[in-house]
């Protein structure tokens, strides 16, 4: 039956419609800082378990300059921030991005006089108290650097409304792939820092990467049959209009190449440096893809029952 | 006391005469509909059309991820958004499992003409209803009413002057408005004998809007 056009002004809302608040004009903004949130947390921590100052120093500032800027630029009302920051809100006892906001925020300050500290502990005061408070400054940043690697995976999962997002397993993807990002852009910084151990760092990267994929297998197995509207999400990156990001940027440039490349280097015993820049590249396109494909493929269910054939 | 509507869809007639009301009483911008009406084409080809509002969830998915507190529920259940602490991060147009929020972008406040003065009618609004560009709106169930209404001893569902503007000027009174607490309230009896249903229960947001369909027909 043809619809009147007076009548089917908002049609939208009887089909699974998909978010676009967050990934569509503006929303771009979001995608962004998403990408770097998972880049800058996943390479603190990995310095931090390498022990490496300047990898310390490379993921704060990608938290600081090139996250949170994006996040708070996308807001309707930048100039609001503050509004989100305990003590002026209350709402981190139920929001995520609430929480979100001040981990970074405090993030930001720790690891800002943990890197301070840090570097006169290296290089001024060797051997003295200087690397008491680094270490008790590590801990609390490592932490933070967690804890903002994680909470957009909670911001997206505690959306009942998009069931592709309604999953637990979602903070747990976002973290892991935070973290394989980090061994990635690790390796970068191995390639002008010497004291970085390749080798250490490529075969975490081997680990990660088949943990990663392990993980986007199961959520995606799993979506097709929580709903029919994640099920749907599921087959738009399986076979519909987000299939080549996510079987070309994803899988093949995010998870496949970096492996194929990691496991050569075991065989060979060595990764020659333009194999290493080739893996960080793809990587960095995967890391990319993974984001915009989770925020695009976020379906809204319908509000009505949607017709079979519709 | 919780403010609640039922709406009896077979009454509905679609004159979008609550779209219309909503839009004079709070002065909407031309990008932005609080009620909507849902055209939904059945299996057996027939239309049918829901009318739609914000639910006042009594647990709030948009309450409870707001990041500053904008959005708030109100003791009588009413949810509404402070214009003035919203920061328009748009987490409760996602999280909202009825998609009835709105954010207010400058391309949806363009006026009524764009290029053009604003109307008398633009002009009186931004006076007297001024709505935020860059923040999240919603239908509010004419907070302003009830509590105006109630301040001079008035009865919201039964007075007109307490009573949310769609409810008074639905022409067939398939929107009727009152206390879900009062066993003895219209809207209470309504839901009760006629097997009101709420959307989507299965999120446990507890919508205050609930429906019930007697004998409808199509188009």
């Amino acid at each position: 039956m043809a619809l009147r056009q007076w009548m089917v002004t908002h049609e939208w809302m009887v089909k699974p419609t998909p978010q676009t608040e967050w990934i569509e004009r503006r929303g771009i903004l979001v995608w962004i800082a998403e990408v770097f949130t998972s880049l800058g947390a996943g390479l603190y921590l990995v310095s931090l378990y390498f022990n490496n100052w300047w990898g310390m120093l490379a993921g704060y500032l990608i938290i600081m300059c090139l996250k949170l800027p994006p996040h708070i630029l996308y807001f309707g009302k930048p100039l609001r921030f503050w509004r989100t920051l305990i003590p002026f809100t209350d709402s981190w006892k139920t929001s995520w991005f609430t929480r979100g906001i001040n981990f970074t925020v405090y993030f930001g300050t720790i690891v800002f006089f943990q890197l301070v500290i840090g570097y006169l502990a290296i290089n001024v005061y060797p051997g003295t108290a200087w690397e008491t408070w680094d270490i008790v400054l590590k801990v609390f940043g490592g932490i933070f650097a967690f804890l903002v690697g994680i909470y957009s995976g909670f911001i997206m999962s505690y959306c009942r409304s998009v069931p592709f997002w309604n999953t637990a397993m979602l903070p747990l993807i976002l973290i892991i792939a935070g973290v394989t990002d980090g061994l990635a852009l690790m390796l970068a910084i191995g390639l002008v820092d010497t004291s970085v151990d390749i080798a250490a760092v490529e075969f975490g990267s081997r680990i990660l990467l088949i943990v990663n994929i392990i993980f986007i297998a199961a959520y995606v197995w799993n979506a097709t049959y929580i709903s029919k509207t994640a099920k749907y999400s599921a087959m738009l990156l399986l076979k519909g209009k987000l299939a080549p990001v996510f079987w070309i940027g994803v899988i093949t440039c995010g998870i496949i190449s970096p492996l194929v490349i990691s496991v050569s280097s075991y065989f060979s015993g060595d990764a020659s440096t333009p194999l290493l820049i080739t893996a960080i590249g793809f990587h960095t396109i995967g890391a990319i893809a993974l984001k915009y494909i989770l925020l695009k493929a976020g379906i809204h269910n319908p509000i009505l029952p949607v017709k079979t054939s519709s | 006391m919780r403010w609640g509507m039922v709406v009896d869809l077979g009454k509905c007639m679609r004159c979008h005469g609550c779209v219309v009301a909503c839009r004079v009483e709070h002065f909407l911008p031309l990008g932005m509909t609080w009620p909507r009406l849902i055209a939904w084409e059945k299996p057996v080809e027939e239309l049918t059309t829901f009318p739609v509002r914000c639910n006042h969830c009594q647990e709030a998915p948009c309450v409870k991820v707001c990041i500053t507190g904008a959005s708030q529920q109100r003791e009588d259940g009413i949810v509404w958004v402070d214009q003035d602490k919203c920061v328009g991060c748009r987490y409760c147009l996602i999280a909202c499992p009825y998609q009835n929020r709105t954010f207010l972008s400058k391309d949806k406040d363009t006026g009524y003409f764009p290029g053009y003065e604003l109307t008398e009618f633009e002009k009186a609004g931004k006076r007297s209803y001024p709505h935020t560009v860059g923040t999240t709106e919603k239908c509010n169930f004419c907070m302003e009413r009830i509590d105006d209404g109630i301040s001079k001893g008035l009865s919201p569902g039964i007075d007109r002057d307490a009573t949310p503007a769609c409810v008074n000027a639905c022409p067939s009174r398939a929107l009727i408005f009152g206390d879900l607490d009062d066993p003895e309230s219209e809207i209470k009896r309504l839901i009760n004998s006629n097997m009101g249903f709420q959307l989507h229960p299965e999120y446990d947001t507890d919508p205050s809007t609930y429906y019930f369909d007697k004998g409808r027909k199509g188009v």
